[in-house]
């Protein structure tokens, strides 16, 4: 037991726990933004795919860092356009519209490798880069406090950046307030002069964009390469943070962290002869029974059983 | 009415040609020669080989395409027909929860942990013929009950969304799967991991016993009746059908919504559950999947395609099987991955779901319909005052 806890509270642990909280925490942002303008993104594990792809494949082929995080951003928010202009011009249902595009990102993935590097399973022998560590100068050098900030990749530092910019987006700006508006009532905002398919096509595009960052991150951090279907549930999860975290972005960081370091530390258990596959359902059982306990708590205090709607769940016609 | 169920037909027919259109100049792109030479040439090659390409992939399910001419691909068929069956079930199930507007997609993880587990009974159950094998199929169908009334329950009591539950719970149910195969049922002789060998009396009877064409199939048409059944023809159906369309009449009407809503995620994990022991019964005869094999997933499809109407999941379900069994005869033969389906398949799932597309031709049919109706109906009106 002792020895459990000293593998959970190492350094290493933390360090871990915030490389896997990553990707996950851009993709929940992604998802708090769609869901404030009630268009739930549930693409994000597929959008998170492709950018991990495109941007291993970009900068293996053409050896330009900046290309392949410009073409994993701008594929990744494609993506999320093509969501939004089915969703909201040609009237898809979004969730459907949102797994075609998962489908699509974990077979075209495989199917463009193949084309590609001839190999289905991953890219090892593309030579992609890597986006860099960074150490941050003065801070580094002291103890514990160095160990903790510094030295961290770039995306997990933005990501950071990015839970503030995302909490002074949707509450400080006009553009978060029309977002919000359109998400709490359409037809109110409508009446306002704020247009409901444009915003929510911004909002669906910034989640898009959101993910993408966290794909990139797998593919040129988390790791060195691609690997067939290598989210493996992030975006998922990533939604079940947002379920949790709600609509602040605070909470919603919180939220990732909690399911990162659950991950990080069903690693660490994994030396201790829990079977590996206790350990790496661990994740998905905490956020069921956080979502349970969450979602009892809200029908308590609403104090009335009412089916017809649901956090994240489809949209109403 | 008509016009407007034609025109479904229409918008569905216009999605698969369209998907077919995009893989083919994904074909003619992949097949594009990087050898030196004029381009017109290049261009005539990549027509060629993509048109050769897509002959294997329309067609490689029946044809057997040898240099003396064609002759009936007897494997390719039964291949064909036998892939159908798992995902026929699967997407039964899913048009059930569809039905209710609800969105658990746990068929997946139902499916999977329900084979694993009945893969016990399958090896240890005495082996007495047809008794064995029923007994196995309502543990899977149990299993599968059992584990989607876990999103069921928090959806109706908790107000927890089904579709982020249902998802989480696919995890779990793999890797619970996994565990139970790993740590019981392993074969250890075997050189990768795979369960031990169903007693022979479990197995499902074969109709050719060289490609292993077993009778899933028909199991998989009697389950397509009988949900047709219950979801068309009890009332049990109809409240199911009332609370997908209007929740909030259903519940003036006297209907438990909550109780609906988990007995029907309940009924679709039992269907859901025999999806994949059927074909471990019939073709594999041990539990061998290491990544969950995707029917689930594939459900939602066909479900998709035929419109949630229990009648025509298996048309759908054999074509989705038609075109896969076609783009792994294609990937045989030529250097197209087979995962191109996997495109298509997402091209036709968002066009046949788009109800905006081809929307203006669709009012425009109606319109026109309505005219001749009224028209039609002058005479009769007349006769009728008399």
């Amino acid at each position: 037991m002792n020895e459990m806890l000293q593998g959970i509270l190492s350094w290493d642990f933390i360090a871990a726990g915030i490389r896997v909280t990553t990707p996950i925490l851009l993709a929940a942002l992604g998802a708090l933004i769609a869901e404030s303008a009630g268009t739930p993104n549930i693409a994000l594990e597929g959008i998170m795919l492709i950018s991990a792809f495109i941007g291993v494949i970009v900068s293996g082929f053409t050896g330009s860092l900046w290309l392949a995080i410009i073409f994993g951003v701008i594929v990744g928010t494609l993506m999320a356009a093509i969501l939004a202009y089915f969703a909201l011009k040609l009237k898809t249902d979004i969730i459907l519209a949102a797994i075609a595009l998962n489908i699509f990102a974990s077979g075209g993935t495989i199917f463009f490798l193949a084309m590609l590097t001839g190999d289905k399973g991953s890219s090892a022998s593309v030579n992609s880069l890597l986006i860099p560590n960074v150490t941050i100068p003065i801070i580094d050098k002291i103890p514990i406090l160095g160990e903790i900030l510094s030295g961290h990749h770039s995306i997990t530092y933005v990501a950071i950046v990015l839970i503030f910019v995302v909490q002074y987006l949707m509450y400080k700006t006009p553009l978060g307030l029309r977002i919000r508006a359109v998400g709490e009532n359409p037809d109110a905002a409508e009446s306002v002069g704020i247009s409901v398919v444009k915003t929510r096509f911004i909002a669906l595009m910034l989640s898009g964009f959101l993910a993408s960052l966290g794909g990139l991150f797998l593919s040129m951090g988390y790791v060195s390469w691609f690997a067939r279907d290598m989210t493996a549930g992030r975006g998922w999860i990533a939604l079940a943070a947002q379920a949790l975290g709600g609509l602040n972005a605070f909470g919603v960081a919180a939220g990732s962290f909690l399911f990162g370091f659950t991950e990080a530390a069903s690693y660490s258990l994994q030396i201790f002869d829990i079977p590996y596959e206790f350990t790496q359902s661990l994740p998905f059982i905490i956020t069921i029974i956080v979502l349970g306990i969450y979602a009892w708590r809200k029908v308590k205090a609403s104090g009335k059983l009412n089916v017809s709607n649901s956090s994240v769940g489809p949209t109403e016609k | 009415m008509k016009a407007d169920k034609r025109f479904t037909l229409y918008r569905i027919g216009i999605s698969v040609g369209i998907a077919l259109l995009i893989g083919y100049i994904i074909v003619f792109i992949a097949s594009f020669p990087s050898t030196d030479i004029a381009f017109m040439k290049k261009m005539k090659e990549a027509f060629d080989s993509a048109n050769e390409a897509y002959k294997y992939f329309l067609t490689g399910a029946l044809i057997r395409w040898r240099i003396t001419g064609a002759a009936f691909n007897q494997s390719g068929f039964i291949q064909w027909i036998n892939e159908a069956v798992p995902i026929i079930i699967t997407g039964l199930a899913v048009s059930m929860v569809f039905t209710a507007k609800q969105f658990n997609i746990g068929a997946e993880g139902q499916m999977f942990l329900g084979a694993a587990v009945a893969t016990a009974v399958a090896i240890y159950f005495p082996g007495i013929p047809f008794v064995s094998t029923v007994f196995v199929i309502i543990t899977a169908m149990a299993v599968g009950a059992g584990f989607a009334s876990i999103p069921g329950f928090m959806k109706a009591k908790l107000k927890a969304s089904e579709l982020v539950t249902s998802l989480m719970l696919n995890y779990v149910a793999f890797f619970m799967g996994l565990f139970i195969i790993k740590t019981f049922l392993r074969d250890t002789e075997a050189g990768s991991l795979v369960s031990l060998e169903f007693q022979q009396q479990a197995m499902l009877p074969l109709l050719n016993e060289r490609y292993r064409w077993h009778i899933g199939i028909f199991f998989a048409l009697g389950m397509t009746v009988l949900v047709w059944f219950i979801m068309k023809k009890t009332t049990w159906g109809y409240k199911v059908k009332l609370i997908g369309d209007n929740m909030k009449f259903a519940e003036y009407s006297g209907i438990n919504s909550s109780k609906m809503i988990f007995q029907v995620q309940v009924a679709a994990g039992a269907v859901a559950g025999s999806a994949g022991i059927i074909e471990l019964l019939g073709y594999h005869g041990r539990f061998l999947w290491l990544y969950s094999p995707g029917y689930g997933w594939d459900g939602i499809i066909i479900a998709t395609l035929a419109r949630n109407n229990p009648l025509f999941v298996p048309l759908a379900a054999l074509f989705l099987s038609y075109i896969r069994v076609g783009a792994k005869i294609m990937g045989r033969y030529t250097n197209i991955a087979p995962e191109i389906v996997a495109i298509l398949q997402a091209v036709i799932i968002l066009l046949v779901t788009a109800e905006a597309f081809l929307a203006k031709w669709k009012q425009r049919s109606i319109n026109k319909e309505a005219t001749q109706n009224e028209i039609n109906a002058m005479p009769v009106q007349v006769g009728d005052t008399k």
